[in-house]
């Protein structure tokens, strides 16, 4: 039943803690030898099978009790399960809370080798690991102070440096990155590529959407302690993010689906990214979009600094009242830009009818470092009760940038160089003004 | 086994309890340094007891010393293992951890003091003038009561998780043992009638087998044997437990 390159299996995993109202209970319960139940059963999860392959990256997402912590800690064998069981092949490394296993008054140094010797390395091969760990914690001269002075980002620093760098075979986070700058983050997201590249296998829960959809191709939702959902991350958040923001299930009507997909002209296009993740209630869609720069559509290279098109077509299939247009941008790593949409640029579009079709453009300067970059769409209505997704299409287009005059950085910021004999000859007089 | 581990743990719970206190880690072998000179002091000049049975004019304080330090072993241990889970919840819960090791860190502490009394002792006895060669077979003739002791840190250190009380249950009983074991007298001052409630009660037995090694006297092996039978099957039966409600503590703490 369980495939070869399985890694984690769980089959009918079922959680039930049992409450009891008075720890004497307890006692009494133990005394009686099961005769008498003094305790009411309360269920985290239940019914829940999957399997996990080597080298998978599975994102879980729910909201809050909905089981995953619980999911995670029967994985890790911290928690036994109550019905089902558990199969996991392979070294563990598990970041359930951040610097658990940590002691204040120890020194960053000392819970590093501590937290080695919990893994099962002995003091040579954390010595080996060592300098590593702390480059990548990059906590400076606090290594060797004890860990309660430490901020909570050094904490999750270090804590995750140590949980990557003690060559996993699973990793299991658990929320942990939310903590962390972005800059920390990605540098996490980095390091967790190379180990996954390396054949080890990473769980992942988060409340972060766009992590998730960022590091994962396989996601699973959790509801209520049941498994609802298993499949490809886009499918799996469109159905959470629905789910989380109360917009009412469209269900996923395969015929409507395969329509609006021959519709879809921007998934025909050179440029347009299949790993893009698209959530929304499809209310109104974004059938197409297209770059121009220069008079030239789709460019195979852009100019930094010249004025470029975005051109989206959108319909309608249901009226919307006051609708919002986003566009963002982003490196091919991930890491946010520039992002608006028409509402914080302060125009208010005019409301669409039912089956309307309408083309919209947004025009923006690249000032951009060469580089590969990626543009995420996006259509929402603006309703009284908040703003409701209809499409949005994260990551679909890519596009390169060629080689800006001066480079370094991801910006390109127009820079010129002058060797200043007299201010008074500067090219630019405002300087000289100021 | 994790035995590195488990080091470790001792290691940090002895460094922990001197950090920060100015003399530091020389506490381990200040306190007893203090405790014996001030026994010397009491027992050997302003109260002048004898022990019942004199050992060849051995002091008291010293006769007294030699048990102790056996006892306190079990006492030190016995009395923290309530709590040597119970405190370490994100162990349990958080982490994946050998949680059968930590009630055997109180008693891996426990140790180390009791390493370094010994050792003062020694000395206190080199100096008197009292020390015998068969004192080496001290270590050994602790072995029953170590293995009692695991077993009983294992059991108390679950119905710990469990049971909050049992952080005051258990010191008064260990003060309790004290008093009946042979440990303030020896077990011939007990009435004829309760002797060999005394012989073979397994701390008895152990306590007065180390001392009977520290002062060169025949030792009375079939009742240390029979401590040791005892401490084996409590270990076993300690650790049946402890892995049997293992299951349990991530749901109780």
């Amino acid at each position: 039943m369980r495939s070869d390159d399985a890694v984690i299996s769980v089959h009918d995993l079922g959680k039930s803690y049992r409450l009891f109202k008075h720890p004497g209970d307890r006692v009494k319960e133990f005394l009686c030898l099961g005769l008498k139940q003094y305790h009411r059963e309360s269920v985290a999860l239940e019914g829940v099978s999957f399997e996990i392959k080597r080298g998978e990256t599975v994102g879980i997402v729910g909201h809050n009790g909905a089981g995953k912590s619980t999911l995670l800690q029967l994985v890790c064998g911290v928690l036994k399960p109550t019905r089902g069981s558990v199969w996991v092949h392979g070294r563990i490394s598990a970041l359930l809370e951040l610097g658990t296993g940590f002691n204040a008054d120890f020194t960053g140094r000392e819970n590093v080798f501590f937290q080695g010797a919990v893994i099962g390395f002995s003091q040579n091969e954390m010595q080996k690991r060592f300098d590593e760990i702390a480059t990548f914690a990059d906590i400076g001269d606090y290594i060797d102070q004890p860990v309660r002075t430490y901020s909570s980002g050094m904490f999750l620093r270090l804590a995750f440096a140590v949980a990557v760098h003690v060559d996993p075979e699973i990793l299991v986070v658990d929320e942990a990155l939310s903590t962390g700058d972005a800059a920390f983050q990605d540098k996490c997201f980095r390091r967790m590529e190379v180990i996954r590249n390396g054949g080890c296998t990473i769980l992942f829960v988060s409340h972060a959407v766009g992590q998730i959809a960022r590091f994962c191709k396989r996601a699973l939702l959790l509801d209520h302690g049941r498994l609802v959902f298993d499949g490809p991350v886009s499918r799996t958040l469109s159905l959470y993010v629905n789910n989380a923001y109360g917009v009412k299930q469209n269900e996923p009507d395969s015929s409507n689906f395969s329509q609006s997909d021959s519709a879809d002209g921007l998934v025909r296009r050179p440029y347009y990214n299949d790993a893009e993740i698209r959530l929304g209630d499809r209310a109104a869609t974004i059938w197409d979009a297209r770059l121009i720069q220069g008079g030239v559509e789709n460019p195979s290279f852009f100019v930094p600094g010249k004025r470029t098109r975005l051109l989206l077509n959108v319909r309608f299939h249901v009226a919307v009242d006051r609708p919002v247009y986003e566009f963002s941008l982003k490196t091919a790593r991930g890491a946010m830009l520039f992002g608006t949409n028409t509402s914080e640029l302060g125009t208010s579009e005019k409301a669409q009818e039912k089956g309307s079709d309408v083309t919209v453009c947004f025009d923006f300067d690249p000032y951009l470092d060469a580089g590969e970059y990626a543009i995420s769409v996006g259509i929402s209505g603006l309703a009284p009760t908040g703003s409701v997704t209809h499409d949005r299409r994260y990551d679909s287009i890519h596009f390169h940038v060629a080689q800006p005059l001066a480079s370094g950085g991801r910006l390109a910021i127009n820079a010129e160089f002058h060797k200043v004999v007299d201010v008074a000859q500067l090219p630019t007089t405002e300087l000289v003004k100021l | 086994m994790h035995w590195y581990l488990l080091c470790q743990l001792i290691k940090r719970d002895v460094l922990l309890r001197y950090r920060g206190a100015m003399f530091g880690v020389l506490w381990v072998l200040l306190t007893p340094l203090i405790m014996l000179s001030i026994m010397a002091i009491v027992f050997g000049e302003v109260f002048q007891t004898r022990w019942t049975q004199q050992q060849d004019g051995v002091p008291f304080w010293l006769v007294l010393y030699s048990g102790l330090i056996a006892f306190n072993v079990f006492g030190d241990a016995v009395s923290r293992a309530p709590t040597a889970v119970r405190s370490y919840p994100n162990f349990v819960k958080k982490m994946i951890f050998p949680v059968a090791i930590l009630p055997l860190v109180p008693l891996g502490s426990a140790l180390i003091h009791a390493a370094f009394n010994l050792a003062i002792l020694l000395l206190a006895l080199a100096w008197t003038g009292h020390l015998h060669f068969q004192a080496a077979l001290y270590p050994i003739m602790l072995i029953p009561l170590l293995l009692g002791t695991v077993g009983l840190s294992w059991f108390i250190a679950a119905w710990g998780v469990f049971i909050k009380d049992m952080t005051q249950i258990v010191p008064p009983f260990v003060q309790i043992l004290m008093f009946v074991s042979p440990v303030l007298y020896p077990a011939t001052a007990a009435p004829a009638s309760l002797l060999p409630l005394y012989r073979y009660n397994p701390l008895g037995a152990v306590v007065e087998a180390c001392r009977s090694a520290i002062f060169g006297q025949p030792i009375d092996w079939r009742a240390w044997i029979a401590a040791l039978l005892c401490g084996v099957v409590t270990a076993a039966l300690g650790w049946l437990f402890f892995r049997r409600s293992r299951e349990e503590f991530a749901d109780a703490l």
